[in-house]
Formats: structure tokens, C-alpha cells, sequence
């Protein structure tokens, strides 16, 4: 009897937990902290021109091995397959495309013997032919010549069907890939398309990768052969990439290095003591709470050029429904005075010294960096301002000091000028910034309630029911970037054909702004062959949303990077990944 | 014996079916998907995201996904991870061996130090030892892993130098130096830090049961009438109270070893450990990548039934009264 029962206890006892396991496992994995995009969502893959010779006394030397710590490993190193950060952090040493972007947010040529443009004739007129001149002798690493059949194949690999491709945009607009000799590549597009620097920024080569239709299985996705200044010779995931030098790479005598080791190390507080300890010479991605130690660390340098972009407040201009109709106003936002005087009435500086150990600027605009910064001044902290804005429009103080309107332009008289304010939920600079906006806003006496989501709610789908896909959000914050070539959000983030509707769920005009005056500016900019008239246009539109201020740039961050000082060579640029002038990097050598 | 056996195999297909259904309705109800990491990214535009869609066969219903799932699984085919394209049973046994040398490591390490421990203290309730330990026990328990491990490497990495070479004591995470030929020692250096780490931790539960297991024998008649026998004290706990002793700490490991297998995350995470908790977590769950997060549920799920059953010989052999029929 006895025996009998006990067992039957515990396997109750058993069943019962590996279902509570089970349970467990899958709902303790909150749902993704999914961290915001970072700078330069698809780095284009870039890589060296001489950076300015070191200064140091002594000149580069050969030889040495460069380690560097990254948080996270790649899923693939095909940039056609994906588009992590880190992935852009591997390629970089080893793919090379036409052209990169140097540290001012320029183009230099790379591949291309020169950046072709409507003067060098390498744009032509109506700029649907774009013509690049490949330089002389450029090998693979495995020895092999790179020819425009290359090119053409990446354009060919790029619209490969039903393989996982992640990004066509811009490849699908071009009508042939011509080679008249196997230096000149000649793009002809169907219609013009105005970011065509952006494209061909990597290369990949045709006798060394596969069957189109076979990619996902292609050994390029975990090797890919290059013509940068290093070749894989192993990535075991989650553990590290090792590099070597590439014997064939264009620019004589360089790389300097040998090696190149690139390890995975998920916790950046000990990725901080192997950079104590001389384990590593570069830590990848730090935040600004980690400055502090850093700057004090004996032998380490922080690297921190400005990021473009940043965090944002997107203000719903129409009405707060799901799904919202663009065509209604908003109760409360719909009223530009109203969106003045919330961005005059937010102390940015506070949450930047508070938050961010003051490493961060006041957020002005979506263009403040690199070729296409419009240079806007943000908008000054200024109460009084705030506080007359709201009385002009309609808005009076009750009696708990939260205003309440009389003769506001649509709310009905008596209605509360209250907001719901939403951000991705773990991410704690966030919700602590949140904490002090609605402290700035009850001075002014607009109460904000907080309701925050997962990031994969907020930043999700109409049928995950993403509220800035359905509109049923006051104001929303998160970050973003215009990424190298600003045309794709400035047509995402203005363009009134991007309002997301039932019709068009795709749709990334979250705040709802329409006004026909911005659409046919983004109309010219997108017919533009000139990428500095294309500035222009853009800066325009920036200054007519600085006005409407629909959207509250609150800060724009610094790329923080930290390296030991035996590594030379080093130059910012926030523009591609760490790696970009690798070529030009050496080691010191240190005496013991 | 044998139809017992025949029994419980039987009843875990349906239980393990029955799981994959509640785990893939589960993970449905994670929000977000693959596609989430491109949602905020300006250069992926509508399009692209409606044909990524459809090509990595999410558009499909929910229910023949399953259905698709489940038949691949009788033929023996875990699936292919949507992230990085390759088949899932490599993902896993790519980490598998990594985890097991880690886990076992610590398993057996942690069961060589508390069983005695846990003995001595019960034979000695109430002394300086059984104090000490105890209080070691609660510390180990209590101390959060990834506050110890980093603990660790600030000490042991950073700031206790090797006297030999001048260079650090031990690394600081990994499993051995990248690009050195294979080396016994070094294996060994870089197992240290993390095996304590996860030996302190499961040190204090396995202590506190066979210091409670021990206890609750050494009251019975039977051992008293070892005493009176004349028996000496070892011979005593040896021979009468050992093998009772130790079943509720053989419970408690038939429900620890599946949990060998899953990895251990925030140890992995601290050490940079390529095994299966950060697998789990970073790709499976981070980046929502279905077939991943089935392959190693299930195979948690599997190893949980059989070593249930296994628990239950053991049991059988350590106590001849547990009868099944």
C-alpha cells in the first residue's frame, strides 16, 4: 500500500512540474527586449581609404592580432539574408562594395574608381543609367579577378525568388545589370531611383557562392569570400569569428594586421574586464552609463562620434480609435499649438544629464548628421511659451492645475487635456525618460498616463496590433534613423500614401501627417538625380515638420565604442561599422 | 516490471503530443514574430516585409504549420531555424556537447561535495560544521548567479594576476584560447570559473536534502537497532542509512538532469559559453524563431519523461518495497 501511494505522489509531483517548466520556460522569456534599432540599420558594408597617416611618432608597423568583444553573435554573414548590426560588424573586414561613407556622412569611392555623379558622367541626365568604373587588379581573396559579372550578380542574387532575401528595395527598380568590359558596370533602372548610392554596397562573388534558388543553404552564409583586407577562416557561433590577413587585397602593403578575432561576449559588464585586462582590444556598443569607468580605465580610448537620428515622440494627428480614420482630427494633437507647446515644455537637457550622464544632444530634427544634416536648432525649453501656446488654443487650468478646454479648436468644451504616452516596456532609459516628460508636462498642466507594451507590440504588425499601425495611441516613443540616404524615411515618415489603413497596413506614416505640399516635395526629391538639390528639398520638408512639430526629437545619441590604446589607426565613423578602415589599422608594440 | 515500463512508454506519446500542442499554442501567444527585427528598419519597405511572409511560410495557418511541424517530426526532421537557415537539429547538437561538458561537470562536482556534507551534518546536527554549512548552503542558493560569476571574474580575472606568466589567473570567459591548438589545461582554466559558479548554486538544495533525507533515516528503529547491535557509527550510516537516505535527493536530480541538457543561461551569458540557454534564449526566443524553440522544448519535454521513468528504477533498486505493476 504504502509504496503504491508515494510513488504515484511523485509522479503527480513530476507531471505537474514539467508542465510548470514547460510554462515557465516559454513565459518567463518576456517577449523581446527588442533593443531599438541601433545606427545604420542595413550597414552598408564599407570599407578602407587611407585614414590620415597615425600621428605617432613611429609608423605603422606589420604583424599583431586586433580582438574585439561584441554583445551578440551574427545569425548569418549573407547581408542579403539579414540585417543584425553585427552582421554589418563582420563584413565590413571582409566585403567591400562600390562605394562607403566616410566619417562626414560622404561617399568615397571603394571599389569604384570614382563615386559617380550628373558631372563625372557617371549619372546619366535623367539619371536611370548609373555607371560605375571598377579599379584595376581588384582580386577575391582566393585570387580570382572581380569582373561586372560579379555585380551583375548580386543584382540577379538579390531578386532571387522564394529564398528569404530580406531587402530588394531599389534592386527591384533596375531593368539590367550591362557589362561592356570587365571593369564597367552599367545600371539601368526602370524608373530613376533616387538612393542609388545605396545600392551595390557589397559584392558577392559568382564562382564562390551557389545556386540562386539554393541561398539559404549557400556555404557563403557562413564564409563569404570577399575583396576586404581579411578572409574568414572560422566562425563558430556564439563563440567568436577568427579573420586573417588577405593576401590579395588591393591596397599594397596593407592590412597591417594579421588576425582579426572577433569574440562573443554576451554580458557587457565582463566584456568591460576583458577590456581591463588587455583580453580585448575593442568593445563594441557601450552605453553611457558605462562612460564613466571607461574614460577612468588605464590604456583605453572611447571612441564616440554622433549618431544620426534618435529618440522620438510620434504625436497621433488623427483621431485615437483602432483603426483610425486619417481623414478625423484628433481630439487634442490635431492642433499644432498644441504640439508646439508639448515640445516647448519638455526639458530634453534634464533627461540627457539625468539619463544619459549628459552624452547626448538635444534632438532638433530627423536629418542632424552626416550629407543630409539640415542643421535645425531645436526647439528651446521654454514654459511660459508652452503655458501661452495652450491658452491660445483653447486651453485653461482646472482646478487640480491640468487644463481643461473651453473653445479648443475640435475637443467639445470641459475635456480633460489628458494624453496616453506609450513606449516599449522593459527598456528602462526609456521609462525613466518617461518619468520626467510627465513631470515637464504636469508643469504645463497636460497629464500624460503611461501605457506601455513589449516592443514587439509597439513596434509590430496591424494584425499584431501594433498601435501605431492602427492609431489608437496618443503619443508613442521610440527611436529611428534616416540611415545613410535619407529618401526612405523621409517618404516613410511624410508621405500621406504611407498613413497605414485596413487598405494599406503596411503603411509607416505613424503620426498621420498629410499635407499635399509635403508629398510634392518628396515627389521632386525622388525624381532628383542630384543628390545636393535632393538635400535641399529634404531640408525643407525637415523645417515644415519642425513646425508642425508632429514629431519630438528628444535626444540624438553618441556611437559609443571603447578600444586599447596599443591598437592605431583608429577613425570614427558612425557612418558604417568599426571595421571600416581596418586596412589601416596596427598594433603597437608593446614594451614589457 | 517489463508491462510497466511498456505502460509508461505508451502513455508519453500522447503526454508528449499533448505538450507540442500546448508549447506551439504558447509560443503563438509570444507577441511579435521573425519579421519583428525589421519592422522599425526604413530600408525594408511593406513589400518586402508581405513577400518575407510569405516566402519563410508564415502566412501559413496556424494549425498546418503544426500539422507540418508534427509530421516532419515522425520522419525525424526537427525543422530548419527561421533565422539562420540552418537545420535545427545542428543548431542543437552544435550546442549540445558544449552545455553537457559544462552541466556534467558541475552535476557531479556539486553531487561529490554536498553528498558528504550532507551527511556529516546530519550525523552531526546542530555542530559548528552543520552550521557552517547550512549557512554556506543558504549563501550559494541565495547569491544570484550573475552577480557571483562576474564576482568572480573581477577577482579572478582582473585582479589576481598569474604569478608565473604575469597575465591573468583565469580567462574570462569561453571555453578555451581562440585560435590555440587543444589543450588539456586550458580547457581546464576556462572551466573553473563557471563550473563553481554552478556548483555553489545547486550545492545549497543538494545539501539541504540529504542532510534531511540522512535525518529522517538516522530516527528510524531499524538504525537504532543497528546501534544497539554494536555497530560503529560509519558502518552504521554506510550500510543502513545511505541508500534510504539518499531518495529525495534522487528525485530531486531525475528532475535535474533534463535540466543539464537546456543550459544553463545566465552562467553562459556571464561566461560566454556557447551552449543551449543562450540558443534558446537569444535566437529562439529574442527572434521568435519557431522551429528552434520547438526542437528544444520537446527535447526538454522527451528527456523529462524518460528520466522520470529512470528515477523510478532507481528507486525501485534503492528500495526493494517500491514495486510497480
Amino acid at each position: 500500500m504504502f509504496p503504491r501511494f508515494r510513488i504515484s505522489g511523485i509522479r503527480m509531483l513530476k507531471v505537474f512540474s514539467m508542465f510548470v517548466a514547460l510554462v515557465a520556460l516559454v513565459q518567463c522569456a518576456p517577449a523581446p527586449t527588442a533593443t531599438p534599432a541601433p545606427a545604420a540599420p542595413t550597414s552598408p558594408p564599407a570599407a578602407p581609404v587611407p585614414p590620415p597617416a597615425p600621428s605617432a611618432t613611429s609608423g605603422p608597423t606589420r604583424g599583431g592580432k586586433v580582438t574585439m568583444a561584441m554583445w551578440q553573435s551574427p545569425v548569418t554573414l549573407n547581408g542579403m539574408l539579414g540585417t543584425q548590426t553585427v552582421t554589418g560588424e563582420v563584413r565590413v573586414f571582409v566585403v567591400e562594395g562600390m562605394t562607403g561613407v566616410a566619417a562626414d556622412g560622404a561617399r568615397y569611392p571603394m571599389l569604384a574608381k570614382e563615386v559617380p555623379t550628373v558631372q563625372n558622367g557617371g549619372v546619366s541626365a535623367d539619371g536611370k543609367t548609373i555607371t560605375y568604373n571598377l579599379k584595376e587588379g581588384v582580386l577575391w581573396s582566393d585570387g580570382k579577378p572581380l569582373t561586372c559579372d560579379d555585380f551583375n550578380w548580386l543584382w540577379q542574387a538579390r531578386l532571387a525568388p522564394g529564398v528569404g532575401v530580406v531587402s530588394k528595395t531599389g534592386y527591384e527598380d533596375i531593368e539590367a545589370v550591362e557589362c561592356p568590359s570587365p571593369t564597367k558596370v552599367v545600371v539601368k533602372y526602370k524608373t530613376f531611383y533616387a538612393p542609388y548610392l545605396s545600392l551595390f554596397n557589397e559584392s558577392l562573388p559568382k564562382h564562390a557562392s551557389g545556386d540562386l534558388k539554393d541561398m539559404a543553404k549557400w556555404e557563403y552564409n557562413r564564409k563569404p569570400l570577399g575583396t576586404g583586407p581579411f578572409k574568414i577562416d572560422e566562425w563558430v557561433t556564439d563563440s567568436h569569428v577568427t579573420l586573417s590577413r588577405n593576401a590579395n587585397y588591393r591596397e599594397k602593403d596593407k592590412p597591417y594586421l594579421d588576425q582579426v578575432v572577433i569574440r562573443i561576449v554576451p554580458s557587457s559588464e565582463v566584456a568591460v574586464q576583458l577590456l581591463q585586462s588587455g583580453e580585448i582590444d575593442i568593445m563594441w556598443n557601450n552605453t553611457e552609463a558605462e562612460l564613466p569607468l571607461l574614460e577612468k580605465m588605464q590604456g583605453v580610448k572611447v571612441s564616440q562620434p554622433l549618431q544620426i537620428g534618435g529618440e522620438r515622440m510620434f504625436l497621433n494627428m488623427a483621431e485615437n480609435k483602432d483603426p483610425s480614420d486619417p481623414k478625423k482630427p484628433h481630439l487634442i494633437l490635431s492642433d499644432v499649438r498644441v504640439r508646439q507647446a508639448i515640445e516647448f515644455g519638455m526639458n530634453k537637457q534634464r533627461i540627457i544629464d539625468k539619463l544619459l550622464f549628459g552624452k547626448a544632444k538635444p534632438g532638433s530634427s530627423e536629418l542632424n548628421a552626416g550629407f543630409f544634416d539640415c542643421k535645425a536648432t531645436p526647439r528651446a525649453y521654454d514654459v511660459e511659451k508652452a503655458k501661452t501656446l495652450l491658452t491660445q488654443a483653447g486651453w485653461t487650468p482646472g482646478a487640480d492645475g491640468i487644463r481643461v478646454s473651453k473653445g479648443a479648436q475640435v475637443a467639445p468644451d470641459g475635456t480633460r487635456l489628458r494624453l496616453k504616452y506609450s513606449t516599449t516596456s522593459g527598456n528602462k532609459l526609456r521609462e525613466d525618460s518617461q518619468v520626467l516628460t510627465v513631470e515637464d508636462m504636469k508643469a504645463i498642466g497636460v497629464e500624460l498616463f503611461i501605457e506601455n507594451a513589449p516592443s514587439a507590440v509597439v513596434i509590430g504588425t496591424w494584425d499584431g496590433n501594433s498601435p501605431r499601425r492602427r492609431g489608437n495611441f496618443d503619443i508613442i516613443q521610440y527611436s529611428s534613423n534616416a540611415g545613410v540616404d535619407a529618401h526612405s524615411q523621409m517618404v516613410n515618415l511624410w508621405a500621406s500614401s504611407q498613413i497605414p489603413t485596413v487598405d494599406n497596413k503596411g503603411g509607416t506614416n505613424y503620426s498621420r501627417f498629410s499635407d499635399p505640399k509635403a508629398d510634392e516635395i518628396l515627389k521632386q526629391a525622388a525624381s532628383e538625380p542630384d543628390t545636393n538639390k535632393r538635400k535641399t528639398l529634404y531640408c525643407q520638408l525637415t523645417q515644415m515638420t519642425f513646425d508642425q512639430a508632429n514629431m519630438i526629437y528628444l535626444y540624438q545619441r553618441f556611437d559609443i565604442d571603447a578600444y586599447r590604446d596599443r591598437l592605431q589607426g583608429w577613425v570614427e565613423n558612425s557612418w558604417d561599422n568599426n571595421g571600416w578602415n581596418a586596412a589601416s589599422w596596427w598594433m603597437k608594440k608593446t614594451t614589457p | 516490471m517489463t508491462k510497466y515500463f511498456l505502460r509508461r512508454t505508451l502513455q508519453a506519446i500522447p503526454l508528449l503530443l499533448l505538450i507540442s500542442i500546448a508549447v506551439f499554442t504558447l509560443m503563438q501567444l509570444i507577441p511579435g514574430g521573425p519579421l519583428t527585427a525589421y519592422e522599425n528598419n526604413p530600408n525594408i519597405s511593406a513589400d518586402d516585409l508581405a513577400r518575407l511572409q510569405e516566402e519563410l511560410g508564415l502566412n501559413v495557418h496556424k494549425h498546418i504549420q503544426y500539422w507540418n511541424w508534427v509530421t516532419a517530426i515522425l520522419r525525424g526532421d526537427l525543422g530548419t531555424s527561421i533565422v539562420t537557415k540552418l537545420p535545427v537539429r545542428d543548431e542543437i547538437l552544435g550546442r549540445l556537447g558544449n552545455t553537457l561538458y559544462l552541466s556534467f561537470v558541475a552535476f557531479f562536482g556539486a553531487l561529490l561535495i554536498s553528498i558528504p556534507i550532507g551527511i556529516i551534518s546530519a550525523t552531526r546536527q546542530y555542530s559548528w560544521f552543520d552550521h557552517l554549512m547550512t549557512t554556506v548552503a543558504f549563501i550559494g542558493q541565495s547569491m544570484p548567479v550573475f552577480w557571483f560569476g562576474l564576482i568572480l571574474i573581477i577577482i579572478f580575472h582582473t585582479t589576481i594576476k598569474n604569478p608565473f606568466t604575469g597575465g591573468p589567473l583565469f580567462p574570462g570567459g569561453g571555453m578555451f584560447t581562440i585560435g590555440a591548438p587543444f589543450a588539456l589545461d586550458d580547457r581546464l582554466r576556462h572551466l573553473i570559473l563557471p563550473a563553481s559558479v554552478l556548483i555553489f548554486f545547486s550545492l545549497g538544495s543538494h545539501i539541504r536534502y540529504m542532510r534531511a533525507g540522512m535525518l529522517d533515516v538516522m530516527h528510524q528503529d531499524y538504525i537504532r537497532t543497528a546501534h544497539a547491535k554494536g555497530l560503529r557509527e560509519r558502518a552504521v550510516i554506510a550500510k543502513h542509512a545511505f541508500k534510504n537516505s539518499i531518495i529525495p535527493l534522487v528525485t530531486i536530480i531525475g528532475l535535474e538532469i533534463p535540466g543539464l541538457f537546456n543550459g544553463a543561461l545566465i552562467t553562459e551569458t556571464i561566461f560566454s559559453w556557447p551552449g543551449m540557454g543562450r540558443l534558446f534564449f537569444t535566437q529562439g526566443i529574442e527572434r521568435s524563431d519557431y522551429p528552434i524553440m520547438m526542437g528544444i522544448l520537446m527535447l526538454s519535454a522527451t528527456l523529462i519523461v524518460v528520466f522520470g521513468l529512470v528515477t523510478d528504477v532507481v528507486y525501485a533498486f534503492l528500495d526493494p518495497r517500491i514495486r510497480f505493476d
